[in-house]
């Protein structure tokens, strides 16, 4: 009795309702991409949105399994079920190849797909090994477990292959960086080899995905407006791409000192607006660089990047999947075409192929136009950024660890999923958590949820 | 040390993320359209319907022309599976070599496609679309083929229509159909690949108001090209329609009747209402089957036949062939030396056999003794009259003036130039002038004695069928006619503009009379040429014609109206390597006349002996 007055008063319900909304607004869009009229009943099993109605059942049965169990087991049994996924990740090379991957174990529809617990089980023993350690004395052999954590399973999901999961992994990368681990004693082993060198710190070491994250997203950024070039009146030059993204790194950095001015410490002030001029300077040469950088490169490479972007068009060729998704994304218009309505995603005219499973975003979009997907992004970042509030909250670094696990691969899958479909990233096939349909991620999302709000609602219990 | 502040770097992240998203979502979705039309062009097809060709209709109401419906077998590469090639073959009744050399004429026809980007060059074939793998298929064919296309997946019929000619008569004037050139579908928007076109005849002339009005529908189709559903609910659709029918002035009857009559024979008939201007009939013999060049598959195998046939089936004869009239032309010779007032309808003028050969026993005294004999003495006076006025003292000089007045008349008759009808492809025959023959012998250096040949229609002078008939159509007339045409109505439409215009020619009306009488005589009365062509309820005028041929045998030509009192047919007959007009030419043309007129023949042995009749030195065709 006490456990489930705990449950209903310990549970976050901001979570658990986003949750169940995905959940809702998920198979409504599988039901409607793949509707025909023949079989209308949302659990016609024949269909997909029949199978993921019984996905979604198990996976909330999962959940309730999750729910019941003790949430020690995970701390303690990280390691087991960590090499227990490794092992079907073993098994499923032997496995035949489905669509060219050997990604599934089981028979047709009710195989699943070892990759999508995987990350499970990686995040449980990261967050286990990382809470364990000691932060202040990291070794060459404690960075190397941590990263051995991650790459065992991903070496295993490269050789399926599964282009998307194995990038997915690298989300674990901005959950160490939180943690404070460092790459340091790595590249202080390399660097000190050098004579004269003496370092104990870098600072590349310890930033290095922040780093590469801000180094990518400009990048990417000054390419895509690279062949925006506006002649504003009032203005005696032409502002090209990189101008775009400099002028905008200025209005942030005003933003930012600002906010800085008002709310931060007396001694964050000078040192934040300092990073955040240093950064500006780094961003603003970093952008131009880039600039002229593609400008200089020989024609055929300009093509392969200006493809890869999206910014060149081969529509029936290379670029087809992408072409045909963005079509349909941009054919919903403000308001959409309403539910039911998609014209060019919908499985029976098949232009988007995938569009029940890696482009479902592009059914949603061209039904509920930017309404719609403005709330799905919104919901999105909610359901994120609750999380890391969830994990901050943690009295255990386990816990917390989890936490932001869960948060950056679901992070991932947002960002790639979304992002491929609106021509931001490049097409590999993942999943959108909650929507897509299949059994293998719908389950291995909902429990990675479920383990998290069962861990949060215990959260007290705990005593480190 | 304490890490906690980087949470914030990765909310930042998040956000910066999520928001760079929302701008390029609403970027995508609400500011720009290219996506909008990118999926328009995915997803909405724009399907054209061509409407069956409209129908012709001769002018007693017979269907002549009208629509059959045909199949194409279809093949969407993507759907064959398993194709067991052998069995297929055996099936279409081909080899498998040529079913293997169809699929690669299928993809090859579609030609390639270069990129302007990247300069790529890719096959326009797509495997997803469906290309007609065998065109035209009979009902009969395809239904001993469809019943086992289940067996093989990929391949399905298709409804298509094509022209059928339930008479086999009027072959070169109907004209046929062909696939549109690329040249044409850039000229005009209306024709797609694969659509066909009127290429001769009247299919060609009234192409536009047969083709009629093609439908659109939108529809929503899937990457495979199926209809899904039709766009905006059929909001901009518009419905395929039909062109009102065409009627011909033509007697289907009659016109097979001619054909009939003209079996074994190389020659022309050509029979007008002469009030209207309408074309009866226009025999081209030898003709050929209208439904040989229905359809690319009829084409391909019987036009290359047709075109290397000796005896030219092809060749429009009352429209193109140009012969010397021979004596029809004295018709012409008579009213214009009336009109000039270069002899009166009494004048005489001896059977001087010196001049020129004449047949014996006439002495014409007057202008219808001189049709009704048809003398050609008689005509070269009458010709040096008209030609050698004496308006000027160099006789050279003199005959330039007459002849160029000649020519004036002649043109009035419709003689020298273009009949502009409504079947494109006319000769305008030949009637000389000052200028032609100074380039012969010289400026001024010619009188009527060069030239005299002309004045019995031999020598230099040249006519179509058409302009023969024609003829006979003034004279019935009496001195207007018509631009003789094929179309009656266009829908509830009649006849183009300007075969609404009468033509006058410069001959008074009063000047017929004798002429007609002459005509008359020639038909009914003892010492006439054209005796055989007399019918004892029918008054028939007429006019023989033996033309010397130095190639061979003479042809035998013979123009005619009926009945004398208020014409109904005017008609030339012109049968080639013949002899006399008044053996051949006069009885076919009698009896085209009578089975007009009474709709029936009542001398069978007259019909017998011309249906049986071979004639012309036709060659036999080898096969």
């Amino acid at each position: 009795m006490r456990k489930e007055e705990n449950l209903i008063s310990y549970l976050d319900w901001p979570l658990f309702i986003s949750f169940l909304l995905m959940l809702i607004m998920g198979l409504a869009t599988v039901y409607s991409v793949a509707y025909t009229p023949e079989d209308p009943s949302l659990f016609d099993l024949d269909k997909q949105y029949g199978k993921q109605s019984i996905w979604i059942g198990i996976s909330l049965f999962l959940g309730l399994l999750v729910f019941l169990i003790d949430s020690d087991i995970y701390r303690k049994f990280a390691f087991p079920i960590y090499l227990s996924t490794l092992l079907l990740l073993v098994i499923v090379l032997f496995m035949p190849a489905i669509n060219g991957a050997r990604a599934w174990i089981g028979i047709g529809s009710m195989g699943i797909q070892p990759a999508e617990f995987s990350k499970i089980a990686s995040s449980l023993l990261l967050a286990k090994y990382i809470s364990e350690l000691s932060l202040k004395q990291q070794t060459i052999a404690s960075v190397s477990r941590a990263i051995a954590i991650i790459l065992v399973p991903m070496i295993l999901i490269l050789l399926q292959p599964d282009a998307g999961t194995f990038v997915v992994f690298t989300s674990f990368l901005f959950v160490m960086y939180r943690e404070g681990l460092t790459f340091d004693p790595l590249i202080l082993s390399i660097i000190n080899k050098v004579p004269g060198f003496r370092f104990k710190y870098t600072w590349v070491g310890s930033h290095f995905i922040p780093i590469l994250f801000v180094i990518l997203f400009l990048s990417i950024l000054t390419l895509l407006l690279q062949q925006e070039e506006t002649d504003f009146y009032f203005l005696p030059f032409k502002v090209s791409g990189s101008m775009y993204v400099i002028f905008s790194l200025i209005i942030l950095s005003i933003i930012g000192i600002a906010f800085i001015r008002q709310f931060g410490s007396k001694r964050d002030r000078s040192r934040v607006s300092a990073v955040i001029l240093l950064g500006l300077v780094l961003g603003g040469g970093l952008s131009y660089t880039v600039d002229a950088g593609f400008g200089s490169l020989a024609p055929h490479q300009k093509d392969r990047i200006e493809l890869f972007l999206g910014l060149r068009e081969d529509p029936n060729g290379k670029d087809y999947n992408r072409n045909r998704a963005m079509a349909a994304v941009g054919s919903g218009g403000f308001f959409g075409k309403g539910y039911n309505k998609a014209s060019v995603s919908s499985v029976e005219s098949n232009h988007v192929p995938e569009s029940e499973t890696d482009f479902i975003f592009c059914p949603f979009a061209e039904e509920w136009g930017f309404i719609g997907t403005l709330f799905l992004v919104a919901l999105y970042l909610f359901m994120l950024i609750r999380i890391i509030f969830i994990a901050e909250r943690q009295r255990s670094s386990f816990n917390r660890i989890y936490a932001y696990c869960v948060a950056m691969i679901l992070f991932y899958h947002f960002a790639i999923n979304i992002g491929m479909s609106i021509g931001f990233a490049p097409v590999i096939g993942i999943p959108l958590p909650f929507f897509s349909y299949g059994g293998s991620s719908m389950m291995s999302f909902s429990i990675m949820i479920f383990i998290l709000l069962k861990l949060d609602s215990q959260r007290k219990d705990v005593l480190s | 040390m304490n890490f906690d502040a980087r949470r914030y770097v990765l909310i930042f992240f998040i956000a910066i993320v999520g928001f760079s998203y929302i701008i390029r979502i609403f970027y995508m979705q609400v500011i720009d359209d290219k996506w909008k039309l990118r999926a328009q062009q995915i997803a909405e097809k724009r399907k054209e319907i061509t409407p069956a060709r409209a129908v012709i209709f001769d002018r007693n109401g017979m269907k002549i022309v009208s629509n059959r419906t045909y199949f194409n077998l279809m093949m969407v590469e993507d759907k064959i599976k398993n194709l067991d090639t052998a069995a297929f073959a055996t099936l279409i009744g081909w080899t498998v070599e040529e079913v293997r050399n169809r699929f690669k004429e299928i993809v090859d026809g579609e030609g390639r496609y270069k990129n302007p980007n990247t300069g790529k060059r890719t096959a326009n074939y797509q495997k997803i679309r469906a290309y007609p793998f065998i065109k035209e298929l009979t009902l009969e064919e395809v239904s001993k083929i469809a019943p086992h296309l289940e067996n093989f997946p990929g391949f399905y019929e298709e409804v298509t229509s094509m022209r059928n000619y339930p008479y086999l008569g009027g072959a070169n004037i109907l004209g046929y159909l062909s696939e549109v050139t690329r040249e044409e579908v850039d000229a005009d928007q209306f024709y797609k690949p694969g659509n066909n076109i009127g290429r001769s005849g009247i299919e060609r002339f009234y192409e536009k108001d047969l083709r009629g009005r093609k439908g659109v529908k939108y529809v929503v189709t899937s990457a495979l090209n199926n209809t899904i559903e039709s766009y905006a609910s059929g909001k901009f659709d518009t419905i395929a329609k039909q062109a009102e029918p065409l009627k011909l002035g033509m007697d289907m009857l009659i016109q097979a009747y001619g054909e009939k009559l003209l079996q074994n024979k190389k020659g022309s008939i050509v029979a007008i209402e002469p009030s209207s201007g309408e074309i009866l009939a226009m025999v081209s013999a030898p003709s050929f089957d209208p439904n040989l060049l229905v359809g690319r598959r009829n084409i391909r195998m019987n036009y290359p036949k047709l075109v290397l046939d000796p005896n030219m089936p092809l060749f429009p004869r009352p429209l193109q062939a140009e012969y010397p009239p021979g004596s029809i032309f004295k018709l012409v010779q008579s009213l214009i030396a009336l009109q000039e007032g270069v002899i009166t309808p009494n004048s005489s003028f001896p059977c001087d056999k010196s001049l020129v050969g004449c047949h014996p026993g006439h002495h014409a005294s007057n202008i219808s003794e001189a049709v009704q004999f048809s003398c050609n003495p008689y005509y070269y006076a009458v010709m040096r009259r008209i030609i050698q006025q004496k308006l000027r003292k160099n006789s050279n000089i003199d005959a330039e003036l007459g002849l160029n007045k000649w020519h004036k008349y002649m043109s009035s008759f419709g003689l020298g130039k273009v009949l502009e009808t409504d079947v494109s492809g006319q000769r305008p025959g030949v009637i000389p002038n000052s200028k032609y023959y100074d380039k012969w012998y010289g400026h001024h250096q010619w009188a009527f004695s060069t030239i005299r040949s002309i004045s019995i229609g031999q020598g230099e002078v040249k006519l179509t069928p058409l302009q023969m008939a024609n003829i006979a159509a003034i004279i019935a007339n009496k001195g207007w006619y018509y631009t003789p045409h094929f179309v009656k109505s266009i829908g509830s439409k009649g006849p183009l503009s300007n075969f609404k215009i009468r033509k006058k020619t410069m001959v008074g009306i009063k000047h017929f009379e004798p002429v007609i009488e002459g005509m008359r005589r020639v038909v009914n009365e003892n010492g006439g040429t054209a005796r055989s062509a007399r019918l004892d309820e029918i008054v028939i005028c007429g006019k023989t014609g033996t033309v010397q041929n130095p190639h061979g045998q003479d042809h035998s030509v013979f123009i005619a109206f009926a009945p004398k009192n208020n014409p109904k047919i005017a008609i030339a007959v012109f049968i080639e390597n013949a002899g006399f007009g008044g053996t051949w030419a006069a009885p076919i043309a009698s009896l085209v006349i009578e089975k007009y007129l009474n709709r029936k023949i009542k001398d069978k042995d007259k019909e017998k002996r011309i249906i049986e009749a071979k004639l012309s030195n036709l060659k036999e065709i080898p096969e």
